[in-house]
């Protein structure tokens, strides 16, 4: 990243990501001290550009506006690499997989083209689910290095993701695609969204 | 089962393994021979093979390979096709069974033994050469990615063998080899490397299983469905798996392969299509389904192929079905004395029946309501509440609200939670909204059409995420008046009989549904038995 070490913006950029969050949430987004992203976030209400109660912060319309101006400056050479934006097509071929994997995890297809409500009753079923989400998550890790290596912060997601693999390995089930903890899904989305910014696209929804 | 020079066992029914000799699927397999179903030929390399393997410092065994060998033989005898050439080849799918299935292991590669002479084999025989071309490039593209760990995009309907050679070799620097025996002895070795991948180590610590198993190669025959008119691929069920009925269930894809229907990129005809013209491997089919639902004792879900009017069965499992079918197959079942009844409430989950029972929007109201949008029913179940577009707006709102968004991301997942239901203009089945709703439980429909929520901010609506409708208004929603639903009353009936005094099975059906499964000890389930 070129210009963006201003922890300010890191920190708003990584509180966008999450929507809302405790500094600690955001710090582990964006890899920096917890401390310093609670500065940073103080600072970004002063300023207007976010909001904050009870150690929750949350994105101002403001600050919203405000890192789109930033973005394109302070990730010009991000967008500008073709490893970055080779790296990225192979994110989106995981995508596409992970999405049909998670649906299938939630929903079983049955005759005709129907799907029902995954009662978690099949082990079977499920094991081959997870196992295929381990497959994913394998490329995952080498994307997620190849990240790395152009944007060193961009390796935590891999902590992040392999954490929950590794609960929704032991049947921890909720960790595969639950929305109020970092579930691989969730996880995976703050990643795409992140990554989404930094590159200046928009999300192309999934069928 | 037949030894063949002590190591490898044919797996030809004549005895049934222990899937502790041969692995779960080595053990269906056999199974399905001894009850005389069709099942393509077969090979084992039991599971004490893969110790010997690991021990020798993952080293296949000489005469372990030597008996693969005579085992291969054995297959090109009873099929009367060669492996690795001649007019009828011979090519088989390579897979890894243990006893217990677990992640990390060894997924299957298909169509292995074949070669560009192997190719055109194919070609004249089916007189097809676009398939045999495609079934070549899946098999590299296979090799590649689950032996050489490539990361390959699909190949296209039109690539070439050779395109998707350099393209594992681009990416993982080795070749894919072009002798048969070379690419199975590759395999099998995969096979057996992989019961100690990092994933299957890791499974196996989680769940405390044992590290000194290990997992049996099958090597089977793969038929084909695409040799001509008289050939095909399906999948039978039972009985109907959405309803529930009584009837055998299936689709039949004439001059399909197995991944065709599994994929959905052909239409299906229905099951008369396959009694019409091919009326003897149909019947076969029925009974074999029959038998396999009698032996289990569930619904069963059987994958199928003819080959030149030849049935033959490559899977069979307990069918995935509907809550209503579940109620219904139960009663049915139970009825017709292929399980008893506290094995027919066994059957129903609390989650199934409490689906069964949801209240929902009566017809008559439905066909009397404004529709104000449709889309794909993405998470089941009815909810009202007044549109918002914004999901700080629902998280602030006071009352019920309707999150409408033209496509949500991460930052919507707390509007979510606010809201009584979702609905969205863009995206399908497996979009951000989609899965979020279902792991949240909220109603929602999806993929409405661009702007096609804009007018309904401030409005109150019934979002029906079952059916993939928008309604005008707050509708009312009825109970579920348990005669309308077959086998529904007799289950309640059986459920009240069985359930502890002390839960009422009148008001609280699901409950007393939960306590009566905790009071019944599960039986020696038949379902063991089964493949998957």
């Amino acid at each position: 990243m070129s210009s963006a070490t201003d922890t300010e913006l890191l920190a708003l950029h990584g509180l966008a990501v999450k929507k809302a969050g405790t500094p600690a949430a955001v710090a582990a987004v964006v890899g920096a001290e917890e401390a310093e992203v609670e500065a940073s976030l103080e600072a970004a209400v002063a300023a207007g550009r976010a909001a904050g109660a009870k150690g929750t912060f949350m994105v101002a319309p403001a600050g919203r506006e405000w890192l789109d101006e930033q973005y394109p400056e302070a990730f010009a050479e991000f967008r500008a690499d073709p490893a970055a934006t080779e790296t990225y097509e192979r994110f989106e071929r995981i995508n596409r997989e992970l999405l049909a994997l998670f649906t299938d995890w939630q929903m079983v297809p049955t005759a005709g083209g129907e799907r029902i409500p995954n009662d978690h009753a099949d082990h079977e079923y499920d094991t081959a689910v997870i196992d295929r989400l381990g497959d994913q998550h394998e490329r995952a890790e080498r994307v997620l290095d190849s990240f790395a290596e152009l944007e060193p912060r961009l390796g935590l997601y891999k902590e992040r993701l392999d954490s929950a693999y590794d609960k929704a390995l032991a049947g921890e089930r909720e960790w595969v695609s639950g929305a109020r903890i970092d579930s691989y899904h969730t996880v995976w989305f703050e990643l795409h969204e992140d990554l989404l910014r930094m590159l200046g696209r928009e999300r192309e929804e999934a069928p | 089962m037949t030894a063949v020079a002590d190591r490898a066992v044919v797996l030809d029914g004549a005895t049934v393994p222990s899937r502790e000799v041969v692995g779960n699927k080595g053990r269906s397999i056999a199974w399905m021979l001894s009850l005389g179903l069709p099942v393509p030929p077969a090979l084992c390399l039991p599971i004490e093979e893969c110790r010997r393997f690991h021990a020798a410092g993952e080293e296949l065994d000489p005469d372990a390979w030597a008996s693969v060998l005579s085992g291969i033989g054995r297959l090109e005898e009873v099929l009367g096709r060669e492996f690795g050439g001649g007019d009828q080849p011979l090519l088989v799918s390579v897979r890894s069974g243990a006893a217990v299935s677990m992640p990390g292991m060894m997924d299957t590669v298909l169509n292995l033994g074949i070669s560009d002479e192997v190719e055109a084999a194919l070609a004249r025989l089916s007189g097809d050469a676009d398939f045999a071309r495609q079934t070549h490039c899946r098999f590299v593209h296979q090799y590649g990615e689950i032996v050489l760990r490539a990361d390959l995009d699909e190949p296209g309907p039109d690539a070439t063998p050779a395109e998707v050679r350099e393209a594992v070799r681009k990416d993982t620097g080795s070749a894919v080899p072009t002798d048969p025996h070379e690419q199975l002895r590759a395999v099998i070795k995969t096979v057996f490397g992989s019961w100690s991948s990092r994933r299957a180590k890791a499974y196996r610590r989680h769940w405390g299983i044992s590290e000194d198993g290990g997992t049996a190669v099958i090597i089977q025959a793969m038929v084909f469905g695409n040799l001509g008119a008289d050939s095909g691929t399906g999948v039978l069920f039972s009985r109907n798996p959405l309803s529930g009925e009584p009837e055998p269930y299936g689709e039949w894809l004439p001059r399909g392969q197995g991944e065709d229907v599994v994929s959905g990129s052909h239409d299906p005809l229905p099951l008369s299509a396959l009694a019409d013209s091919l009326p003897a491997a149909h019947e076969r089919l029925l009974a074999a389904a029959t038998l396999l639902e009698r032996e289990h004792g569930d619904i069963q879900d059987v994958e199928f192929t003819v080959e030149r009017g030849e049935l033959f069965l490559l899977q069979t499992r307990s069918a995935k079905r509907s809550p209503l079918a579940a109620v219904r197959a139960a009663v049915d079942l139970a009825a017709e004395g292929a399980i008893d009844r506290a094995e027919a409430i066994q059957r129903v989950t609390p989650e199934q029946l409490a689906s069964v029972l949801a209240p929902r929007v009566a017809e008559q109201v439905a066909a009397g309501a404004e529709v104000v949008a449709e889309g794909i029913a993405a998470c089941p179940g009815v909810a009202t509440g007044v549109a918002v577009d914004d999901s700080d707006a629902a998280c602030e709102a006071e009352g019920d609200v309707v999150l409408t968004r033209p496509t949500t991301s991460p930052e919507d997942v707390s509007g979510m939670i606010a809201a009584r239901a979702v609905v969205t203009e863009r995206g399908g089945s497996t979009s951000h909204a989609a899965v979020v709703t279902r792991a949240l439980g909220r109603p929602s429909v999806v993929g409405v059409g661009e702007g096609a929520t804009a007018e309904l901010v401030g409005e109150e609506l019934t979002v029906d995420g079952s059916a993939g409708v928008v309604y005008r208004g707050a509708l009312p929603t009825e109970d579920v008046d348990p005669a309308s639903v077959p086998g529904l009353t007799e289950l309640l009936e059986w459920v009240r009989e069985l359930s502890p005094a002390e839960v009422d099975a009148a008001t609280a059906p699901v409950d007393a549904l939960r306590a009566a499964q905790e009071e019944l000890k599960p039986e020696g389930s038949k379902q063991e038995e089964g493949t998957s």
